[in-house]
């Protein structure tokens, strides 16, 4: 498995825009995805679930991934956490 | 009402959360939803700020600032009615949660209400897409748009 920590820049957390986005760069990867915020750990292939998941300004997720492509997953959603939250 | 009876078996009808006008969800300015990036579906420009649930369900995700909420219909399918484009951004200010996660919903019930004037006022649109989220597991999505409608009535025709 691989993980990353990250904290959340956007002032508007993890909401339906970035959610459809992280969904869509989530779902071509094999690995199980997830974003845990620490109470909740939502499947970021679900765009219900990562919404739902309430993450905000400010709070550290922890994105995992764990599959036979986890370590391109982990890099690409780095990426996309960097550039897009 | 034998061809009705025969459509209910295999699909599921999705109601307008809503009064106002049903349209294409190609009409939403925001890309996010009239490019189908959370799933297929309609909008609704409304025209009172009763939210309605759309149909029989379960509440999944109630969303804090009470401008968007997602549930499971009875049949399977997971909905998200968005209320106005951009509206997290007012953090709560004009809506009124009424609904909580968990709660199991007849269609019609009262899910939110939305002070609309002051939503408009403050800039924002009050275009409300109403989205299929899990779209791909079903064959076919068939809105129906342009028309005026009440809360409740079909806007969404799923077939499995």
């Amino acid at each position: 498995m691989q993980q990353f920590s990250y904290t959340i820049k956007d002032e508007l957390g993890i909401h339906a825009r970035p959610a459809g986005l992280l969904v869509k760069q989530a779902s071509p990867f094999k690995s199980t995805i997830a974003v845990d915020t620490g109470t909740k750990k939502a499947d970021a292939k679900k765009i219900m679930a990562l919404m739902g998941a309430g993450v905000k300004q400010g709070m550290t997720v922890t994105v995992s991934a764990e599959g036979p492509d986890e370590d391109e997953a982990i890099e690409a959603l780095k990426k996309f956490f960097e550039e897009a939250l | 009402m034998g061809l009705f009876d025969a459509f209910k078996k295999k699909g599921m009808e999705i109601g307008s959360p809503l009064k106002g006008k049903c349209v294409s969800i190609k009409e939403v300015s925001d890309p996010t939803f009239s490019e189908e990036i959370l799933g297929k579906g309609v909008a609704v420009i409304p025209e009172d700020g009763k939210v309605c649930a759309p149909a029989d369900g379960v509440i999944t995700t109630m969303f804090p600032t009470g401008h968007a909420v997602g549930m499971t219909v009875s049949g399977g399918a997971e909905l998200l009615v968005h209320v106005g484009l951009d509206t997290v951004a007012l953090k709560g200010d004009g809506f009124t949660i009424i609904a909580k996660e968990g709660q199991k919903v007849k269609k019609g019930e009262l899910l939110m209400e939305v002070d609309l004037e002051k939503v408009k006022a403050a800039g924002y649109d009050v275009i409300t897409p109403v989205i299929i989220c899990n779209s791909d597991e079903y064959a076919e999505i068939k809105g129906l748009t342009d028309k005026d409608v009440n809360a409740g009535d079909t806007v969404i025709e799923i077939q499995k």
